[in-house]
């Protein structure tokens, strides 16, 4: 698990590298892509582990507080970590609920 | 059954002090200002990093803009070509009429304009067989045949040959078409001067007795013929040949005028 989140760790603080000094260059109409939000996204949706989901979602969001230079409420420093952690948790049961994955099971 | 669910209420108990120690972290870091420091922290050890993506991102975003505007960007070069050769155009326009100012100035300090009526014409071509050149003036602009054509320095350069609709033929003194009456400068030694092509002219039919005329002599022309206007200048005498049989002395001529400095040139319309 500590490997994991080291892994995360290191994972998000290059994309939020990437996504706040290369991507800037290829807005379109002023929209950034956000690199974090989407791993965030993916890790949610293709990891089964929960506590990976929501650790991805709290070490993601804790970078791009760091990074960001907004100010008022997402000046906030936590504000995306709560953002994404809440995200997480809105996904999760999204998924859980409304989301069937069609697999084959061994009869 | 009974363990599972023992292991979700550990795992909700577990997520909600985790949930707490964050959010008081997060209130902590807000109210000291500690989250000042970290953010320095990490922008201290980004920085390098940070600085090679920006440039990256710069150079990529720069390749791809390249790829996407090429089109505009070549109608854009087109265009600026247009503007380019329509300005490199009127500068040579601008050019060609200083010059031609400058040549007009010139003549003007002769007074030229107070002994004929002048047309100013600019040298075409050259033919490259004969002695005769192609100007810029033809009929449309009144030119007839046989007009005397001179330099701005009054330099006789020749007469106008063959008239076209917008160009006329200039028959150098120096072509084998060529003759006319002359005479020595400073004296009453008189003579024709025959052009003999290649830019060559001789004075001939000088009476052996003359003895005056000598080498650098100017020749200039004389009313006798007709043909030019008098005191057209010539050329200078380079040498002189005389021989016991011929009656008549004979003498090789310096053009004053070279065609290759000659650009524009002047049609004496009337005298």
């Amino acid at each position: 698990m500590v490997k994991k989140i080291i892994f995360f760790i290191f994972i998000f603080y290059i994309l939020t590298l990437i996504q706040t000094s290369f991507l800037v260059h290829f807005n379109i109409s002023g929209i950034t892509p956000n690199l974090v939000l989407m791993a965030v996204i993916f890790i949610n949706i293709f990891n089964s582990s929960q506590w990976q989901k929501i650790s991805s979602a709290v070490i993601g969001g804790f970078f791009l507080d760091i990074f960001s230079l907004a100010n008022g409420l997402a000046g906030f420093f936590g504000f995306y970590t709560l953002i994404l952690t809440g995200f997480s948790f809105f996904l999760k049961i999204i998924l859980e609920r409304y989301v069937r994955f069609p697999v084959v099971q061994k009869i | 059954m009974r363990i599972g669910l023992n292991k979700k209420n550990i795992n909700i108990k577990k997520f909600i002090a985790l949930s707490i120690l964050l959010a008081i972290f997060v209130v902590v870091l807000n109210l000291t200002g500690f989250s000042k420091n970290i953010k320095n922290f990490f922008f201290l050890i980004s920085s390098p990093i940070q600085k090679s993506f920006w440039q990256a991102g710069k150079n990529v975003s720069v390749f791809f803009a390249g790829i996407l505007e090429v089109r505009i960007l070549k109608k854009e070069l087109d265009d600026l070509h247009l503007k380019n050769q329509e300005l490199l155009s009127r500068v040579v326009a601008t050019m060609e009429l200083k010059r031609e100012n400058e040549v007009l100035r010139k003549a003007l300090g002769l007074g030229l304009e107070k002994e004929f009526q002048l047309m100013l014409a600019r040298i075409i071509s050259k033919d490259i067989s004969q002695d005769s050149i192609l100007i810029n003036q033809g009929k449309k602009d009144g030119v007839l045949e046989t007009l005397p054509v001179i330099t701005g320095q009054k330099v006789l350069l020749g007469r106008i040959g063959q008239v076209y609709d917008n160009f006329s033929e200039v028959i150098l003194i120096s072509n084998k078409k060529s003759s006319f009456d002359a005479k020595i400068s400073d004296s009453e030694i008189y003579g024709v001067v025959r052009g003999e092509g290649n830019f060559k002219i001789y004075l001939d039919l000088i009476p052996k007795d003359e003895a005056i005329f000598e080498q650098g002599d100017v020749i200039i022309t004389s009313a006798l013929g007709g043909v030019y206007p008098q005191a057209l200048l010539v050329g200078e005498i380079k040498t002189i040949s005389k021989s016991d049989t011929d009656p008549f002395q004979k003498a090789e001529i310096t053009p004053f005028f070279d065609i290759k400095d000659l650009d524009y040139l002047f049609i004496i319309t009337a005298w």
